[in-house]
C-alpha cells in the first residue's frame, strides 16, 4: 500500500476534531476505534484462510495474495458487468454478495486442484520446496493477471477504477454514528468481517471438518492414527483457504485504499503475513486478535498522519512492521501460537 | 491378530529394526520390552504405518498392510495411546473423543461408552483437554485409543512420568480396555508390565532377542536381566 493510497484513505479529522473537550475527544476515540475495526475486518478477511492452511498443513502459501488479488478482479468484473446506472442499491448489494459467493465456489475449486496436482507431490519434501512452489504459483497468476489486463485495455497498475464505480450511494460518504462521523464503507467492511469471522467459527466449530482441522492443527499424525485421512482434510482445507482469500479480495474491491490492481497481491501478502505472525501462526483466535491489533494501530497512526500529530506519511507502515519485529523478539510463536508436536 | 515378519525401519541412514519378527494373538496383551532406544516405540510405529518399514512385512488381521497409509490401518482397527499421551490439548474432552469416534455410526452412544469405562472424563467434558493433569491425560488417551472400535490397541509407556497411585488407576484403566481388545504394551515398568501381559517380547538393537510367557518371569530373571540393565 502506497504512502499516497495510504494518505487518500484516512480519516477526515475534521469532523472527528470540530470542537475541544474530554467530550470531542470520546468521540474521536471512538471514531478511530471504528475506523480501527473496519480495518482490522480487512486484514481478518485477507488473513483468515493463511492461518487455516498453515495451522493443518504446515504449508506457508505465498500465492495467498495473489489469490486475493485475483478475488477483487473476479469480483469486480461480476459487478461491473451486472451492476449498471438504473441499478438500485440493494440490487448491487446482491449482486456484490452474489459475486462474493461465485468468486468463492470458483476459488475454492481451483484451491483444491492446486492442492492434488501440485502440492500434495511435494508433502514429503522440507517446506522450502512448498514456499518456492507457493511464490512460483503466485507469480505465474500475477503475469497471466498482466497479460489479460493489458489485452483487455485495463491498466494492470494502479487500481482498475470501473469496480469502484458500482459502489452504491449508501456506502460512499459518512453516516453519523452516535455523533460521530464514521465512513460508511468501514461499516460494511466490520459487517462482512464479522459474517466471514462466525462463518469461519461455525465452519471449525461446528462441522466435522472444522474439528479434524484444529485436531490436525495441534498434531496431524495422531489424527491420521485416530483413522483419519487427512490428506482429504489437507484439499478441503486449501480449497476453502484459497476461496477466503479470494473473497478478501471482493471485500477490498470497493475500498479506494486497496481496489483491484495487480500490485494488490504482494500488498496483501505482505499484511496477511503481518497478522498471522502476531497473531500465532496456525491459530483462528490469534488471527481475530492480531487483526484487531493490527486495524487499530493502522488507525490511531493513520489519525495521527492526517491531524498533522506527526508528518511522516510512512508512520502507519512503520509501525505495523515494528509489532511484527517486536512480537518474533519478545514472543515469536506470536500471541496464541500453537506448539507442534506431530509435525505436518 | 497382527504379524511383523523380518522388518527393518529406519528413521533416516539410522537402522533401528533389523530383521524384528513377532507375532500377537487375538486376545492377547503382548508386552514389548527392553531398555531405551533399542526399537519398541518404533515397532509400534511400524506396525501403524507411522514409520513405514523398508523391508519386511506387516499383517493385520490377515491382510498386509505393509504399504497402506496410517489412516487406512487405523480404520482397520488398529488403535494407538502414544508415548506422552498427545491428547489434543486446545480442544475439549469430548471433542478429543469426538475426533475418535468420527467413523462410528452413533458418535453420541460411543462417547457414552467411554464415559462409563471412564466416568472422571465425563466431569471433565467440556474441559479443554490441555488443563487436565498426567494421569487424566492418560485416561483421555487410552479412552480415545478405544472408541475406534479397535480389535488391537497399541499402548506406548502408558505409566510414563505419573504417579504410583495414579499409575494402579491408569492399570486398572487398561485391564478394562483389554476385556474386548488385543493389545500391545510397551513398557520401561517391567513388573508392572509382566502384571498386565501374557506374554512378552524382549527387545534389543532391533531384534527380538527373548519371548514367552509373562508367568513367573521377574527382572531378576537370567534370561532377561542382561537385556534390562545398562
Amino acid at each position: 500500500m502506497s504512502a499516497t493510497a495510504l494518505s487518500l484513505g484516512v480519516a477526515d479529522p475534521a469532523p472527528l476534531l470540530a470542537t475541544g473537550g474530554a467530550v470531542d475527544g470520546l468521540r474521536t476515540a471512538i471514531g478511530v476505534l471504528v475506523e480501527g475495526l473496519g480495518k482490522a475486518a480487512v486484514y481478518f478477511t485477507i488473513a483468515v484462510g493463511l492461518t487455516l492452511v498453515f495451522g493443518l498443513m504446515g504449508v506457508l502459501n505465498f500465492a495467498h495474495g495473489a489469490v486475493t488479488m485475483v478475488g477483487a478482479y473476479l469480483g469486480g468484473l461480476v459487478l461491473v458487468l451486472v451492476v449498471g446506472s438504473g441499478t438500485g442499491t440493494l440490487a448491487t448489494i446482491g449482486v456484490f454478495f452474489a459475486a462474493m459467493a461465485i468468486v468463492f465456489a470458483v476459488t475454492t475449486a481451483a484451491g483444491s486442484v492446486i492442492e492434488l496436482k501440485l502440492i500434495r507431490p511435494i508433502y514429503d519434501r522440507t517446506p522450502t520446496y512448498q514456499i518456492l512452489l507457493t511464490f512460483g504459483v503466485s507469480l505465474i497468476i500475477e503475469e497471466i493477471a498482466r497479460i489479460v489486463l493489458t489485452l483487455r485495455g485495463i491498466q494492470p497498475d494502479p487500481q482498475w477504477q470501473a469496480p469502484m464505480g458500482t459502489t452504491p450511494d449508501v456506502l460512499l460518504g459518512r453516516t453519523d454514528f452516535l455523533g460521530i462521523a464514521v465512513r460508511r464503507l468501514y461499516l460494511f467492511e466490520v459487517l462482512i468481517g464479522g459474517v466471514v469471522l462466525v462463518a469461519v467459527w461455525l465452519f471449525l466449530t461446528r462441522t466435522l471438518y472444522g474439528l479434524y482441522i484444529r485436531a490436525g492443527s495441534e498434531d496431524t499424525e495422531m489424527v491420521q492414527a485416530l483413522g483419519i485421512d487427512v490428506r482429504r482434510a489437507f484439499t478441503v482445507v486449501f480449497g476453502v483457504g484459497t476461496g477466503l482469500a479470494a473473497v478478501g479480495g471482493v471485500l477490498l474491491m470497493w475500498d479506494p485504499i486497496w481496489g483491484p490492481s495487480v500490485l494488490l497481491s504482494v500488498d496483501v501478502l505482505l499484511y496477511a503475513f503481518v497478522v498471522v505472525i502476531i497473531g500465532g501462526l496456525g491459530s483462528f483466535r490469534g488471527t481475530v486478535v492480531a487483526a484487531g491489533i493490527v486495524g487499530i494501530a493502522d488507525s490511531v497512526t493513520t489519525w495521527l498522519f492526517t491531524t498533522g500529530a506527526v508528518t511522516f506519511s510512512g508512520l502507519s507502515e512503520v509501525t505495523i512492521f515494528l509489532l511484527l519485529v517486536g512480537m518474533l523478539i519478545v514472543r515469536p510463536q506470536g500471541l496464541y501460537g500453537v506448539e507442534e508436536v506431530g509435525g505436518h | 491378530m497382527l504379524e511383523l515378519d523380518g522388518v527393518h525401519t529406519y528413521y533416516g541412514e539410522s537402522h533401528i529394526l533389523q530383521g524384528l519378527d513377532l507375532s500377537v494373538e487375538d486376545d492377547e496383551i503382548v508386552a514389548l520390552v527392553g531398555r531405551n532406544g533399542v526399537g519398541k516405540t518404533t515397532t509400534l510405529r511400524t506396525a501403524l504405518g507411522l514409520t513405514p518399514p523398508r523391508r519386511g512385512t506387516v499383517r493385520f488381521k490377515g491382510e498386509d498392510v505393509t504399504d497402506l497409509e496410517p489412516h487406512e490401518i487405523a480404520a482397520r482397527g488398529m488403535g494407538w495411546v502414544p508415548e506422552d499421551r498427545r491428547v489434543f490439548a486446545h480442544l475439549t474432552v469430548a471433542e478429543n473423543l469426538r475426533v475418535a469416534a468420527h467413523a462410528a455410526a452413533d458418535p453420541d452412544a460411543r462417547l457414552g461408552e467411554a464415559y462409563d469405562l471412564f466416568p472422571a472424563l465425563e466431569r471433565f467434558a467440556d474441559k479443554e483437554a490441555g488443563d487436565l493433569s498426567g494421569g487424566q491425560q492418560q485416561m483421555l488417551a487410552i479412552a480415545r485409543g478405544m472408541l475406534g472400535d479397535n480389535d488391537l490397541l497399541l499402548v506406548d509407556e502408558p505409566s510414563e512420568g505419573l504417579a504410583p497411585q495414579i499409575v494402579s488407576d491408569v492399570v486398572e484403566a487398561l485391564r478394562a480396555a483389554s476385556a474386548d481388545t488385543t493389545m500391545v504394551l510397551v513398557e520401561q515398568n517391567f513388573r508392572l508390565a509382566m502384571d498386565l501381559a501374557d506374554r512378552f517380547y524382549l527387545v534389543d538393537h532391533g531384534v527380538v532377542v527373548e519371548e514367552g510367557d509373562t508367568e513367573g518371569v521377574t527382572s531378576d530373571d537370567e534370561r532377561v536381566r542382561r537385556y534390562l540393565t545398562a
